[in-house]
Order: structure tokens, then C-alpha cells, then sequence
């Protein structure tokens, strides 16, 4: 199947995540309307709103890619669909960051502006009572079970190399930081001091930032052709020197230069190769890309150039330069 | 299992004299017994022309203040004179028709309404802004006032 690493269980892996996906979209849903009732005047509660409405999107964008993804490529799309979901990343990534930077100079100014929060009361049960005691217990059911969500995120993600559900995984798990600043800020609200709302809010938006920065690298380095990374680790991924070695160590090869790029959860990677007294065999050839191609089940294609020389720019991409 | 603790430790002092209000509002009409309203010619709702205003909106006010203790001081003006006011703390309340909608929710504190009239519109009260305590007595009083059975009619 394209656009899937090639192992036994990645279909489970995927109708898990679909499914974390769609559990996703149905929680933000009761977070975002539950928020609105109760945000009143805080800008805190205001910006954890905003957040959480800009969380639908990668469960979105995790659910359609994998249908775009597994398009076959054609005579327009040579190299198949998987760059689509790297696009729409950076799309959402960007979009985030504009809010986080948004929200931020919002709170900031409220704070400038010694603006105090006007929070009231709210009718339940036959009962009035203060909205942002309403908001504690909203926010814990914001915070609670986001972390588990995205703990299970993670587990999904890392056996499909989805490094945008790992992203996201993250940015569920990190959730409770949030929903905790809103909570301190409804408290401090409680007993007079009308800054801690605006403060909350600055601190979230903050975090918004963070991760949005962090999802605008990943997906803009996925988009330039990065060098691959784990999922998890954030560190050089091992595949490139792993195919390196193999093509050195076959009797053919003189020097060679592979560099992989990522598209999507696939992984695509050419090698130049200068061979042996300048003569090669299509049979070493297909018999190593083959035996390359097999060495991790994200490789989807391994594209051999045999070169008399390696090129200037591509000689560029060896290890030792890196350093 | 800590944050059940807390959150009942919470709601224990919450039922006490939680949210407080920044400027001291609920504190000082509890000592000076005055509560300053500000008023905005808008009938039904408010009629501000005469000695006293009246209509709906300032009976709702008296039988609000007699029911903490306090006389209304009034003052009149236009809707932007009173938002001012309010901002300042300068008044604690301010009547004149305004619904739900109202744009001074940017700068002054909004009630829960007292009434929804047929063509949609909820109508609310102004209160300073953050004076978070006495936000949440008017919105207790006027919540209260949807139920009376005399009812509110315009």
C-alpha cells in the first residue's frame, strides 16, 4: 500500500490513529462548546478556546491525508500524493502561529491596559453560580483527557513514522499546562487579582506559540527535503548511513553518496554510486537496490545512479560534511 | 484524588465571599450603603426625563438595592457617558434598554438577562468591569426576577 511503512501491523496502527482521530474531533467539539459557556470575560479561557478550535485541525488533516496518500502517482503526479499532507501542515502550522502571536499581543495589551475581567454568574440547576468556578472543572475536563489521547497518539504514531501525529501527540499531552494556567488564573481572578486572568492568557498563547513553532520546522523541513529524523528523539534517523554502509560494503561499488528524503510516512532514497573500474551490471544493481530497499520497511524506492564521478552538490550531502 | 481536595477546598470557600471584587464595589456599598447607577433615557426600559427615573429597568434597580441595603444615587447621561462612568468606577451599574448584544462589553461588565423579549433580544445591565462579586449578586437578583411571577412586560 503506498504511503504506508511496509509492515504487518501498519493497517492497525492506521485504524488506530483513525480512530484517536475522530475520538479527537468529538472531544474538542465538547471542549470548545463547553469553554464558550463559560469563558465570560477571560482572556485566559478565551485563548484555551481558540486553542482547542485550532486543534481540529490535525485529527482533520490526519484523517484526509490518509486518503489522499494512498492515491497512486500518475502522469501529473510522477511521485504520488504524499507531499499533499506536508503541505496542509505547514498550512495549519503557520495558522497556529499567527493566532499564538495574535492571542499573545491580545493579552498583552489587556494587560497593558490594566484591563479587569468581567466574569458573572451563570444560572444551573435553579442555582447561580460564579462562571469561573464553572471553568475549573471544564478546564480539567480540557486538560484530563487530552493527556491520554495524546499519550495513545504517540503509540500509534511512532510505529507509522507519522511525525505529524507525533506532533500532535505532544501538543495533546502538553495540554494540561494550559488548562493549569487557565485554572491558576480563574483563582487569582477569585480573589481580586484581575491580572492573573490576562497573565494565563499570555502564558497560553505562549505555549500555542512554542508548539506551533516547533510544527512550522518539522513540516518546512519535510517540505525542503530535510534529512530524515525519528519520530520520537527528534535526532538523525540512522537509515542514511544504514544504506551507505551497504552499498559499501558490495564488491562493485567504489564511493558512493545516498541521501534520503522523507515524503510523508515514506521514505524515498537515491544513491550515486561510482563502481568498480568504471563498469557496472544491471543485475548488482537490482540485486542491491533490492537488498537496500528492504533495510527498514518505511523505503519505499531506492533510485541507484551509477556516476563516474560524484557530483559536486551531491557530494555535499556526505556525512563526514555534515559535521 | 489531591485535585479532588482542592476542588472542594474551593468550592467550600467559593460559597463564602468568592470572587472579590479588584476596586472594593460589594465592600463599599456595605459600608456607605449607596449604590450609584447610572441612567440613560431609553422607555420602556428607562424613562430618565423626570425628577426620578422610571420604567422597568429602574424598579428593577430600587428593588435590587433595598434588597442589599443600599439607595440608589442616579445619575444620568448617554450610553457613552455611562460606559465611561462605569470604566472609571465611577458608577457601579448603569440601566437604559441594553440588550445582550451591547458593544460595551469590550470595556464594562455585562448581567445575565432579565428578560427575552419576542423580537430575540436579551436585555442585560452594565456593571464596572472585574468587580467580579457584585457582578455575580446582580446577575443572582436578576435571574431570580425571570421567575418572579409578576413578571417583567415592556
Amino acid at each position: 500500500v503506498r504511503g504506508l511503512p511496509e509492515r504487518p501491523d501498519a493497517e492497525r496502527h492506521v485504524r488506530a490513529g483513525q480512530r484517536l482521530a475522530w475520538i479527537s474531533i468529538v472531544y474538542l467539539a465538547s471542549t470548545v462548546v463547553l469553554l464558550f459557556m463559560v469563558m465570560g470575560g477571560s482572556q485566559a479561557l478565551k485563548t484555551e478556546l481558540v486553542e482547542d478550535a485550532l486543534s481540529f485541525i490535525p485529527p482533520v488533516l490526519f484523517l484526509v491525508s490518509d486518503r489522499i496518500s494512498r492515491k497512486k502517482p500518475n502522469r501529473e503526479y510522477p511521485f504520488g500524493f504524499e507531499r499533499a499532507v506536508s503541505v496542509g501542515y505547514v498550512g495549519s502550522a503557520a495558522a497556529l502561529l499567527a493566532v499564538g502571536i495574535i492571542m499573545l499581543f491580545d493579552g498583552a495589551l489587556k494587560l497593558a491596559l490594566l484591563e479587569h475581567p468581567s466574569i458573572g454568574g451563570f444560572a444551573i440547576g435553579g442555582k447561580t453560580v460564579w462562571m469561573g468556578w464553572l471553568a475549573i472543572p471544564v478546564l480539567l475536563w480540557c486538560a484530563v483527557p487530552a493527556h491520554f489521547l495524546g499519550r495513545a497518539k504517540a503509540r500509534a504514531a511512532k510505529p507509522l513514522h507519522d511525525k505529524n501525529l507525533a506532533a500532535n501527540a505532544e501538543m495533546d499531552k502538553a495540554n494540561w499546562q494550559s488548562a493549569g494556567a487557565a485554572m491558576l488564573g480563574m483563582v487569582g481572578v477569585s480573589f481580586g487579582l484581575w491580572w492573573a486572568d490576562s497573565l494565563a492568557g499570555v502564558l497560553i498563547s505562549l505555549e500555542i506559540i512554542r508548539s506551533a513553532w516547533m510544527e512550522v520546522r518539522m513540516s518546512l523541513g519535510d517540505v525542503m527535503d530535510r534529512r530524515p529524523m525519528t519520530v520520537d528523539e527528534q535526532e538523525d534517523d540512522p537509515i542514511s548511513d544504514r544504506i551507505d554502509e551497504l552499498f559499501r560494503k558490495e564488491p562493485w561499488v567504489r564511493d558512493v553518496v545516498v541521501r534520503v528524503r522523507e515524503r510523508g510516512r515514506e521514505m524515498t532514497a537515491d544513491a550515486h554510486v561510482v563502481p568498480v573500474d568504471n563498469h557496472v551490471s544491471v543485475s548488482d544493481l537490482s540485486s542491491t537496490g533490492e537488498r537496500a530497499c528492504k533495510l527498514d520497511p518505511r523505503l519505499a524506492e531506492v533510485t541507484i545512479a551509477p556516476v563516474s564521478e560524484i557530483p559536486e552538490d551531491v557530494a555535499r550531502a556526505r556525512r563526514s560534511e555534515q559535521a | 484524588m489531591r485535585w479532588a481536595t482542592v476542588i472542594l477546598a474551593l468550592s467550600t470557600v467559593a460559597a463564602c465571599s468568592l470572587p472579590r471584587d479588584p476596586e472594593g464595589t460589594t465592600e463599599r456599598i456595605a459600608k456607605e450603603h449607596v449604590l450609584r447607577v447610572g441612567v440613560t433615557n431609553n422607555p420602556p426600559w428607562a424613562e430618565a426625563r423626570g425628577d426620578t427615573p422610571a420604567g422597568i429597568e429602574p424598579d428593577l434597580v430600587r428593588h435590587f438595592a433595598s434588597s442589599i441595603g443600599a439607595k440608589v444615587v442616579w445619575r444620568t447621561g448617554s450610553e457613552t457617558t455611562l460606559a465611561q462612568g462605569l470604566k472609571h468606577h465611577e458608577l457601579d451599574l448603569a440601566v437604559g434598554g441594553f440588550d445582550a448584544q451591547t458593544p460595551w462589553v469590550s470595556i464594562t461588565g455585562v448581567t445575565q438577562s432579565f428578560i427575552e423579549t419576542p423580537d430575540k433580544k436579551k436585555h442585560v445591565m452594565l456593571t464596572a468591569p472585574g468587580e467580579n462579586g457584585f457582578l455575580l449578586r446582580v446577575d443572582r437578583f436578576l435571574i431570580e426576577q425571570r421567575h418572579d411571577p409578576k413578571g417583567i412586560a415592556p
